[in-house]
C-alpha cells in the first residue's frame, strides 16, 4: 500500500467535493431535459442516479436516490414522494451490490439500469393507470410506457459514458498517512 | 452484508424512507396544494425549465419540419410566389398583430363575464413529462390568487382545471385526463351529458361523452358548452364538437367521441378563472 503526506487529505477533499458538485450538475441539467418540450423523454434520472449509487456508499445512496426520485416526482406529476420512495430502496441496494458481489462494468450497469428502468415503469402503469381502470389503459402500455422504458435504458450509455469521466478524473483513490499505516501494521502484527 | 442490516446506516435508511412515507401521505391530504419542498425546487428550477423549454421547444419544431420535409418544401414553393418580399416587412407586424388579438380575446373574455375574476394570462412553462393526457405547467401559482380546482381556459374554450398549486407555478389538468368529469350540454337541443378524456386503441388521447341512451338526440357537429351545475366550472364554456357517435358493444348506449374546442399541441398562453358565480369552494385543508 502507497504511504503519502498528509496533505492527500486536501486533494481527497478537494476531488471528492468537486465530484459532488458535477454530480449536483448533471442531475439539474437530467431533471432540466426532462421539464423540456413535448414528445416523450427518458427518465434520465434514474440511470444518473445508479451512476452515483455505484461509485458511493449506502447512505449518501439512498439521500441521493431520495433526491432523484422528488425531483422525477416534480418532472412526471406524480406524488411528491413517490418515486423519491422507490429509486431510495433501488440505490442503497444497488450500493450494496457494488459494495459487496459486482464488479464496476458497463454490462452490470446496463442490468441494474433495466432492470430499475423496468420496476420503476411497471409501478406506474399499475399505480397510475392500470389500478383505476382506464379505457384502452394497456394502449398507455404500449404508446407511453414501453417507449419510455426503451428511451431511458438507451440514455443510461451516454450517462455512464459522462459519469465514468467524471470519476476517471475525480474519484479520490485513498491514500494512507504515515500514522495510519503504522497504526494498520501494528494492528495486522499483533493479530 | 448482514452487517449493514444492522448498522446504524440502515437505520437512518429505514428513517428516510418512513420519512418519504409521510413526504406522501402529507402530499395526497394537501388537497391540490404542493407541498412545500416541491415549491421550492420548483422556484429554483423555474429559469432553467423556462430556458430548456423554449430550446427544446423550437428543436422539436425542427425535428418536425425535417420529418415531414417534402410536404413542406411543396407548401413553400407554393407560398413562396404569394409572400416574397413582403414576409420580411410583415413579419414584425405580425407578431405584434397576433399577441394584440391574442390580448383582445382575453379582453373579450372578461367583457362576456364581467362576474368573472380572471387572472393575467399566464404562459406554459413546461408539459409534464411522459404524460399521455397533455398536462402542463403554468407560470402563475397561489401568489397570483390561484387555488387547486380552478377553471383554465383561453378564447377558444375550456382546458382543464389546475392541480399541484405552488406560489409561482401550477399544474394543469386537462380535459382528455380521465380523471376530469365535465357536466356538458348541447346549447341547440339542451341535452346534456357527462364528458371524460380517453385514450382509444391508437394511443390518441380524446374526449368523450359516455353513457348516451341509444335514442340520444346529440348528433354529430353538435357544439358542447359546459353545463354549470357541478360548481367546478362557469356555465356556457365551449368545450368542443361531437366528433362521431358509437354504440357500444351491447348496443344498449352509445358514446360521443369529442373534438375539444382547443388545440392541446398549440396552447401558448392560458388564463384561470379563480371566481365565478356559483363556484364551488373547496376545503384547503
Amino acid at each position: 500500500m502507497k504511504i503519502k503526506a498528509s496533505k492527500e487529505k486536501k486533494l481527497f477533499i478537494f476531488k471528492n467535493s468537486l465530484r459532488y458538485f458535477l454530480y449536483a450538475f448533471i442531475i439539474l441539467v437530467c431533471f432540466t431535459l426532462m421539464m423540456s418540450g413535448r414528445l416523450l423523454k427518458p427518465v434520465l434520472l434514474i440511470p444518473a442516479s445508479i451512476c452515483i449509487a455505484m461509485n458511493t456508499k449506502e447512505l449518501p445512496s439512498a439521500f441521493t436516490g431520495a433526491f432523484c426520485g422528488l425531483l422525477i416526482d416534480i418532472a412526471c406529476g406524480k406524488i411528491f414522494g413517490y418515486n423519491a420512495f422507490i429509486l431510495t430502496v433501488v440505490c442503497t441496494f444497488v450500493s450494496l451490490l457494488y459494495m459487496n458481489y459486482l464488479r464496476k462494468k458497463f454490462i452490470n450497469f446496463l442490468l441494474i439500469t433495466t432492470l430499475s428502468s423496468l420496476l420503476c415503469s411497471m409501478l406506474d402503469y399499475v399505480f397510475y393507470y392500470n389500478i383505476w381502470e382506464y379505457e384502452n389503459a394497456e394502449t398507455i402500455l404500449h404508446t407511453v410506457i414501453m417507449p419510455v422504458f426503451a428511451y431511458t435504458v438507451i440514455s443510461a450509455v451516454p450517462l455512464y459514458l459522462v459519469f465514468m469521466l467524471v470519476n476517471r478524473f475525480l474519484m479520490p483513490e485513498r491514500h494512507l498517512t504515515i500514522a495510519e499505516a503504522i497504526k494498520i501494521n501494528r494492528e495486522e502484527n499483533s493479530k | 452484508m448482514k452487517d449493514f442490516f444492522k448498522s446504524i446506516r440502515f437505520k437512518i435508511i429505514l428513517g428516510l424512507l418512513a420519512f418519504l412515507t409521510g413526504v406522501m401521505l402529507f402530499a395526497v391530504l394537501k388537497g391540490g396544494y404542493a407541498v412545500s419542498g416541491k415549491s421550492v425546487i420548483n422556484t429554483v428550477t423555474q429559469p432553467f425549465r423556462n430556458l430548456s423549454n423554449s430550446i427544446s421547444v423550437k428543436v422539436e419544431n425542427y425535428l418536425d419540419k425535417l420529418t415531414n420535409a417534402t410536404e413542406y418544401y411543396n407548401e413553400n414553393q407554393r407560398l413562396k410566389d404569394e409572400i416574397g418580399l413582403l414576409k420580411k416587412q410583415m413579419s414584425d407586424y405580425e407578431q405584434i398583430k397576433s399577441e394584440l388579438s391574442e390580448m383582445k380575446q382575453f379582453v373579450g373574455i372578461k367583457e362576456k363575464n364581467p362576474d368573472y375574476e380572471y387572472t393575467e394570462p399566464a404562459k406554459i412553462t413546461g408539459y409534464i413529462a411522459n404524460d399521455p393526457f397533455k398536462s402542463f405547467t403554468i407560470n402563475i401559482g397561489s401568489d397570483s390568487g390561484v387555488e387547486p380546482y380552478c377553471p383554465v381556459v383561453t378564447s377558444q374554450g375550456l382546458i382543464g382545471i389546475t392541480v399541484d398549486v405552488s406560489a409561482n407555478s401550477s399544474t394543469v389538468r386537462t380535459l382528455l385526463s380521465p380523471d376530469l368529469s365535465v357536466a356538458i350540454v348541447c346549447p341547440e337541443s339542451l341535452n346534456s351529458a357527462i364528458m371524460e378524456g380517453y385514450i382509444n386503441s391508437d394511443g390518441e388521447t380524446m374526449a368523450h361523452l359516455i353513457h348516451l341512451p341509444r335514442d340520444t338526440k346529440f348528433m354529430v357537429g353538435d357544439t358542447l358548452v359546459t353545463k354549470g351545475t357541478g360548481g367546478l366550472f362557469p356555465s356556457g364554456y365551449p368545450v368542443g364538437t361531437i366528433k362521431e357517435l358509437i354504440p357500444s358493444e351491447n348496443s344498449l348506449s352509445y358514446t360521443a367521441v369529442v373534438e375539444p374546442a382547443v388545440d392541446f399541441s398549440k396552447l401558448s398562453s392560458v388564463v384561470v378563472i379563480k371566481d365565478f358565480s356559483g363556484k364551488e369552494k373547496h376545503n384547503e385543508d
